[in-house]
């Protein structure tokens, strides 16, 4: 009992930052807004704190049902919270580094003005809950409620510096990419209710052994198109990059730490669907791994430095798409989790610097930054190095199970080693650009167009998150330590496997051999990069092939196709319309009847003669016509 | 077999198409009057005349038919006649305040 409640408080605080703060913002000071904003954040982790502990004394999984939402003949809908393991690690990634970036946020946002100060503070609030609610959803009705409800949070979070033009553009994109996803998920929703008359997971679960195979791969494919728009995957992910117009801590919470991995726990909490739909989880496997090397690809050439790392973040999630899509689970998980300390230190350390040197985000005026931002640059380094997948930070750990439980995976088809080897050809490349980014930022001369000469490192309240953010990035690893080790142990493996199973193959004794490999020439890649952006050693690779460097600076020409294909012809149909449709018709239709009312009664209005002996005679003669017609039908 | 045609009266009977056509004319009187004459009081008179034209026939059916409805009905007509040349004359009234009219064809003031 005590436990429901929790969960409900757990979910229900954050919304009430968030109502708290749109009611009263104008009337507290700051450091009202300080205390509701991230306060309720670190209220919502000590919740999720409390149901992990049960979690670790009692090992059960709840279905807390609150009440009955909607009943109407056989049909059941109760407003139900699940709380498992799984739910409970979302809740501890989304809380915790949650509550460190809006913590963060304290610092990074302080030269706003008041009213903008604690809007930011209850949009986050309000994701939060959005968030909560999503992972917590223990029916499909309150899923997708979240999954709108982060979606909506987003859209106003890259647009909040509503004064520029290309903010509002970016979040309208995102909406509207969220959206495809949005009605895939509730395409789904309608296409599991007339199959199983069930909404809750329980329910549908439990009625899937006897079920259609066809309709489960329809289920799956749709639950996709919605985890794939949501994550930023191949071919609705162009919204993310745009996305990073929001500021920084948003970039960090919303756009790479948890919403984007929204998609990634849909199919981890979906696996018995899954489990079934062999050809929607591979086409999941497929999308994250050609994402993955897209992604990675298109970081290579980017400048802002925000923008590598949302190309970096969609990179990322392709491995976990390519980890949940090849059945390893708890390697996709393992990664979300670490992807979430070392990408969220990334761009809450790229925001001391963009914060230092007054917006900036091109890297190429940024240089030499080591000697100047100390705290933040090795912050930074340890975030790169974790990304680019050194020994021992987690992003190693993390990111060598996935490859390794995709290498290893036993079948009749070289499908999943095929997936390896673009898994393995992205390490190479996430290397590449994160040393460039890395070099080119803090290594080197100072750039003679900085636009801050002598840039001052950040305050302590954005450092500390920053900090922890470190520690936990460099030793969080160590809480599964199987990757090319054979057994090692696998804490987070153990811990969702109430939930999402053991892996049910074994690593091959081969497996070391890659996982090596991987670390070895990603570290070579990471290197090679100081000789082409700071020492100059080496001539410009793009020198060479001038062609897929301008391939990839138009980022594969995704935005252009998408604007030929789908914007222009849309603009073309809207201006058709309009001039066919809205003008003559929809405005003419209601001026016509007005001028036809006016023209009708100023001719009706002859007959208004004013004379009393006109209308008596009207009067009698309509009488003497009544009665003759009367007689008339008498008579025959 | 009752013969309608004739109506009790007194200690006689009437030919009811005696005071039927009496009613008619009473009417036609009535309308001609107040489609041709143009005082307004000779016109309150004059639709008068037709509802008392009206009330001759209903009760003269009334008789014939050994229904008291259409008697009923005569009174209710007196009432509303009453009701109405109330009207009608407190209009005039105010009218005559404002201006002198002798002509109905005066008031027409609402021509459209």
């Amino acid at each position: 009992m005590a436990l429901q409640a929790t969960a409900l408080v757990l979910l229900v605080l954050p919304l009430a930052g968030a109502f708290a703060l749109a009611v009263l913002a104008l009337r507290v000071p700051r450091w009202a807004v300080w205390a509701i904003g991230p306060g309720v954040v670190w209220a919502a982790f000590v919740c999720t704190l409390i149901l992990l502990a049960d979690s670790f004394l009692q090992d059960r999984a709840h279905d807390f049902t609150y009440w009955t939402w909607i009943q109407s003949g056989t049909f059941d809908l109760p407003a139900n919270l699940l709380v498992d393991r799984l739910s409970i690690f979302m809740c501890l990634v989304i809380t915790g580094v949650g509550g460190l970036i809006i913590t963060y946020a304290v610092g990074y946002m302080e030269h706003e003005t008041d009213p903008s100060y604690a809007r930011f503070f209850c949009y986050m609030d309000l994701f939060v809950f959005s968030m909560l609610l999503l992972v917590l959803a223990g029916n499909f009705v309150f899923l997708i409620m979240g999954w709108a409800l982060v979606g909506l949070s987003s859209y106003l979070l890259i647009g909040f510096y509503y004064w520029r033009y290309s903010a509002v553009v970016a979040a309208r994109k995102a909406f509207v990419m969220n959206v495809i996803g949005d009605i895939g998920m509730i395409l789904a929703a309608f296409a599991i209710f007339v199959n199983y008359h069930s909404l809750t997971f329980s329910g549908v679960f439990a009625a899937l052994p006897r079920a259609d195979a066809t309709w489960v791969e329809i289920i799956g494919f749709l639950l996709l198109v919605g985890a794939v728009a949501k994550s930023a995957q191949l071919p609705l992910h162009t919204w993310l990059p745009d996305a990073m117009e929001g500021p920084t801590p948003v970039s960090a919470l919303i756009h790479a730490a948890t919403m984007v991995t929204a998609g990634v726990y849909l199919i981890g909490r979906m696996h018995p669907i899954y489990d079934v739909a062999v050809w929607a989880q591979g086409t999941a496997a497929l999308i994250g791994a050609v994402t993955a090397l897209m992604a990675a690809s298109i970081a290579v050439v980017q400048t802002d430095i925000k923008r590598v790392l949302a190309y970096s973040t969609m990179s990322q999630i392709g491995y976990m798409f390519l980890a949940v899509g090849v059945g390893a689970y708890a390697a996709g998980f393992f990664h979300l989790l670490g992807h979430a300390f070392f990408k969220a230190l990334l761009f809450l350390a790229a925001g001391n610097v963009i914060h230092a040197l007054n917006g900036e985000q091109d890297m190429r005026r940024y240089g030499g930054l080591w000697r100047q931002m100390r705290w933040t640059s090795v912050c930074f380094l340890i975030g790169s190095l974790s990304l680019t997948g050194i020994f021992p930070l987690v992003g190693f750990w993390s990111k060598e199970v996935v490859l390794g439980d995709v290498f290893s995976k036993p079948g009749t088809t070289y499908f999943p080693q095929a997936l390896w080897a673009i898994g393995f050809a992205t390490a190479i490349l996430t290397g590449f650009y994160t040393g460039r980014m890395w070099w080119m930022s803090f290594a080197g001369r100072p750039s003679a167009d900085r636009p801050v000469e002598h840039p001052h490192e950040a305050s302590r309240v954005m450092l500390v998150p920053v900090a922890v953010l470190t520690v936990l990035t460099a030793v969080g690893g160590f809480i599964q330590i199987n990757a090319g080790f054979h057994p090692g142990y696998k804490l987070v493996e153990d811990f969702l496997a109430p939930t999402l199973g053991h892996l049910p193959w074994h690593a091959r004794d081969l497996e070391y051999i890659p996982t090596a490999a991987t670390l070895l020439l990603g570290g070579v890649a990471f290197l090679a990069a100081y000789r082409f952006y700071v020492s100059f050693v080496w001539r410009p690779w793009s020198g060479a092939v001038p062609r897929l460097q301008r391939l990839l600076e138009h980022k594969y020409y995704f935005d252009e196709a998408y604007d030929q294909m789908f914007v222009r012809p849309m603009d073309a149909i809207a201006s058709g319309a309009d001039r066919t449709m809205e003008e003559p018709v929809l405005e003419g239709a209601p001026a016509g009847v007005a001028v036809a009312t006016q023209a009708g009664a100023g001719a009706l209005s002859l007959t208004q003669t004013g004379y009393f002996r006109t209308y008596i005679l009207v009067f009698l003669a309509g009488v003497v016509v009544a009665a003759v017609v009367l007689l008339l039908v008498r008579a025959f | 077999m009752p013969d309608y045609g004739q109506i009790p009266v007194g200690s006689g009977t009437l030919d009811a198409r005696l005071i039927l056509g009496l009613a008619a004319v009473l009417f036609i009187l009535g309308a001609v009057g107040v489609l041709v004459r143009r005082n307004p009081l000779v016109i309150l008179v004059c639709i008068e005349l037709m509802l008392n034209a009206a009330n001759l026939t209903l009760i003269t059916f009334a008789a014939q038919l050994h229904n008291l409805e259409g008697q009923l009905f005569a009174l209710m007509t007196m009432t509303v006649a009453a009701a109405e040349a109330v009207v009608g004359l407190a209009i005039l009234v105010d009218i005559f305040r404002v201006r002198d009219v002798d002509d109905v064809d005066q008031l027409s003031d609402l021509k459209g």
